[in-house]
């Protein structure tokens, strides 16, 4: 670096100066400018690419997983489905139905003659039947 | 200068991301193209499981589609000993859930260190208990188990699975393959916790769904009416099938004594084997009926030629035979009715032995029926040529020949529909789905084969229902239907000495109803019965029994009147405890039901506990069986005559119109209750009257 002749100090003047740039305007480049937004949408696209295939990959790993918990809550439907038939059926063993009805209900199995089979009678009987019903003594 | 201080710093940060940029670019490119297949290996072997899927079991249902048979998933528990840290601890834990020593346990753990059974198809209540102690190294697989939910209903047809699935007996064994399926793979990819997310699988070949030809009520009927006369007559074992004649279904088949397949491991053998298909028996004198098939299709005798019975006794050859009674002459109709040895043999002989053993083949003996059940006996016919000089004679009274219930049905079935030998099978069809499956090997149908011409079945027919009417059966007749059929008392060989037993017999009745178009056969057997052992007194109640409530449930008409005598008695006699006048109708004995009966009323010592019935006057009986006052015929008289003859009667008149009476509801004749409404017309032209019909009108 240069050695600085040290002067005898005077008496200094600092001055603003003023730069008026306004006037100034820059060429713009249309060529340059077209070329810079292309690479900007050239760079966006592949960009844009590489986001999508990575955004649709671990949407198909997430949609994989909630597949396999509906597939999992279907088993679990189906099998709570096959329990209850089980179930059902259990309930509808003529055995317990007979016992539940013989001894709980106190129903008795109908005599031959009791399980006949119903002819339209005119009005007259029919009348009839209806009047002895709650006449009977219990 | 400043400015190029600040330049060669930015460049030298520059570079330096450029070097970081570029080394973790590199390393990407250097795992990614050049190492893919190795780390794609890797990643597969760490996410990748194969999973091996047993189908379930196809399910077994009565041709009302009600399910008879079923497999549902349940926990079973296992072990990873080498995941396990404290062995004692878990080994403890484990015994306290499952009920197994713990010693056990421990023994399993040092037998591998990759995988153990704990415990198999565990109840719901351990497998929540075991996953509760969330022990490391206890895994929960799920299995599929076998449950039966109508417990022991059709358990010799339905059979049972062992622990892995298989069938062991019944149909389980006999489409074992179909009903199983085959099992297959899924291949799955899990995450670092396990959770799924890829699976892809095979195509499973599902169990196919079995329909049987069985219909659960009747089949609950016939088990619980065989239950009733075991425990009546004491008897070792019995049989009761339940046959439709024109198409060769099973409707019910059920043997005593019997098991829940649900705990068939408990069962004894014998408890097991499927008596109606495998235990041989001589028929006795249920085989009259193939003599005299073969006799009538040969047009040697008819239903009116007069034997000499002997007076109940013959030699021949050799052998001399006794009747049970001294018949002496009797008609080919009353040799069948009064069961006549003698005249079987007589009958027979005319015959001559080849064309008898043609027929005796002809009707299914000495040969598998073809059902499709296992453990199907053949029977026991001698060849022809090994025949004996009386071998003629003893065969045509159901002797020196063995049978199978199944055949016997089947037989006394082709008599029923005409003359035509159906296959019995108990397999409608099977299902995949809505898909029905083409039938192949034993499910294949068959023509059925004709034995006899339809003339000859229809004489038989007539015979069979004189065995009911005046016969050895009147215990077989219906209330409301024609019956037909044949008793059986078929004496046992004492296997200590080789001869025919005086003491043990197989009591047999085997039936049809109505007579005309037959709906059903049904056979009843039993084995042994204590004290009344003639077929006619414990076998052919047990078939009247079963018919009427099988016709009422099948809605077949009635062809025959409701016997009223039998309703007058029923509605009088009514006390509690008071069973006389209702024996003849006595149709099921609780007191051989597992279950106590509700204390309603205790029986004096040494009564008899009274049915159910008796506590409560039925509440039908006086609307549906008609009353004590015989409606008088009110035809042509005024109206104070009417309401005078009414009123003394003790009925209420309802008088319409006026002059004389014309017409009267309920009829003249009717049998109606004290104070039942009588509804009269009057006018100036008389009706006649309609005949007054049987049981009620009020």
């Amino acid at each position: 670096m240069k050695r600085i002749k040290r002067k005898a100090r005077a008496a200094e003047f600092h001055t603003v100066k003023r730069i008026d740039n306004s006037r100034l305007v820059r060429n713009v480049e249309p060529a340059k400018l077209q070329k810079l937004w292309r690479t900007v949408a050239m760079g966006s696209m592949v960009a844009a690419f590489f986001m999508l295939y990575i955004f649709q990959h671990f949407r198909c790993i997430d949609l994989s997983f909630q597949l396999e918990d509906l597939k999992a809550q279907h088993m679990k439907a189906a099998a709570l489905n096959s329990e209850l038939r089980l179930e059902i059926a259990g309930l509808r063993n003529p055995m317990r139905i007979d016992v539940i009805a013989r001894r709980r209900l106190g129903l008795t199995q109908p005599l031959p003659t009791q399980v006949q089979d119903y002819e339209a009678p005119d009005g007259a009987e029919v009348a009839a039947a209806r009047y002895v019903r709650p006449n009977r003594a219990p | 200068m400043p400015e190029a201080r600040a330049h060669l710093r930015l460049l030298i940060i520059a570079g330096v991301a450029s070097l970081w940029m570029g080394a973790v670019f590199g390393r990407l490119t250097y795992l990614q193209l050049f190492r893919h297949s190795e780390y794609l290996a890797r990643a597969q072997r760490q996410q990748q499981r194969t999973i091996e899927i047993t189908p379930k079991r196809g399910t077994i249902y009565d041709r009302n589609r009600s399910p008879l048979a079923m497999s549902i998933q349940v926990d079973s528990a296992f072990g990873v000993p080498a995941e396990i840290a404290d062995e004692q601890l878990a080994t403890r834990l484990l015994s306290g859930v499952i009920g197994k020593p713990q010693e056990e346990l421990e023994a399993r753990f040092e037998s591998s260190r990759s995988f153990v059974w704990i415990a198999r198809k565990l109840p719901p209540a351990k497998a929540e208990a075991i996953a509760a102690l969330n022990l490391k190294g206890v895994y929960l697989q799920k299995e599929n188990q076998r449950f039966y939910p109508k417990r022991d209903l059709a358990a010799h047809v339905l059979g049972f699975v062992d622990l892995d699935e298989k069938g062991l007996g019944g149909i389980e064994y006999e489409l074992d393959n179909q009903i199983r399926g085959e099992s297959g793979k899924i291949v799955v990819m899990e995450d670092a916790r396990k959770r799924w997310f890829d699976a892809t699988q095979a195509k499973l070949k599902s169990g196919a769904d079995v329909v049987l030809t069985l219909d659960e009520k009747i089949q609950y009927v016939a088990e619980r009416e065989l239950d009733v006369a075991i425990a009546q007559t004491h008897a070792i074992a019995g049989s009761v099938i339940v046959m439709n004649p024109n198409t060769g279904e099973i409707l019910a088949l059920a043997n005593w004594p019997k098991f829940n397949p649900n705990r068939a491991s408990d069962a004894p053998a014998e408890a097991r084997m499927d008596r109606a298909v495998s235990a041989l028996y001589e028929p006795g004198s249920t085989f009259k009926l193939v003599t005299l098939a073969a006799a009538f299709n040969e047009r040697i005798t008819r239903p009116d030629e007069v034997f000499d019975c002997e007076n109940g006794s013959v030699l021949v050859a050799g052998h001399r035979i006794h009747d049970h009674k001294p018949f002496g002459m009797l008609s080919v109709a009353q040799v069948l009715a009064k069961s006549s040895d003698v005249g079987a043999i007589k009958i027979a002989l005319r015959l001559q032995s080849p064309r008898f053993y043609d027929y005796i083949r002809a009707f299914g003996f000495g040969a598998p029926t073809g059902v499709d059940l296992p453990g199907e006996s053949k029977g026991l016919l001698r060849p022809l040529e090994n025949w004996g000089s009386f071998s003629i004679g003893s065969i045509s009274m159901g002797q020196e020949i063995g049978v199978t219930p199944i055949q016997l049905i089947a037989a006394v079935s082709a008599i029923a529909n005409g003359g035509l030998l159906y296959r019995p099978h108990v397999v409608e069809e099977l299902r995949r789905g809505d898909r029905v499956l083409p039938a192949e090997g034993v499910l294949t149908p068959e023509e059925p084969r004709r034995v006899i011409r339809p003339d000859t079945a229809a004489t038989l027919r007539r015979l069979m229902e004189g065995v009911v009417l005046e016969g050895t059966g009147p215990e077989a007749r219906l209330d409301g239907w024609t019956s037909a059929g044949k008793t059986g008392s078929a004496q046992k060989i004492d296997p200590a000495t080789g001869r025919y037993s005086r003491t043990h017999f197989i009591a047999s009745f085997t039936g049809f109803a109505p007579i005309n178009n037959p709906a059903i056969t049904i056979l009843v057997s039993l084995d042994s019965p204590v004290g009344l052992h003639e077929g006619g007194e414990v076998a052919a109640p047990v078939f009247k029994r079963i018919a009427e409530q099988v016709l009422t449930y099948l809605d077949i008409p009635r062809d025959v009147p409701l016997n009223p005598k039998l309703i007058q008695a029923a509605y009088k006699k009514q006390a509690a405890g008071d069973r006389s006048a209702l024996e003849d109708f006595s149709t099921v004995d609780f007191s051989a039901q597992p279950d106590s009966p509700p204390p309603a009323q205790k029986p004096a010592k040494g009564e008899r506990r009274p049915g159910r019935e008796f506590n409560k006057p039925p509440a039908t009986v006086a609307v549906e069986q008609g009353g004590e006052i015989e409606v008088p015929d009110f035809s042509g008289k005024t109206m104070r005559e009417v309401a005078d003859i009414s009123l003394k009667l003790g009925l209420d008149p309802v008088l319409v119109g006026s002059s004389l009476a014309t017409k009267q509801s309920p009829a003249a004749g009717a049998k109606v209750r004290r104070g039942a409404r009588i509804t009269v017309q009057f006018g100036t032209t008389l009706e006649k009257n309609s005949k007054p019909r049987q049981g009620n009108r009020n």
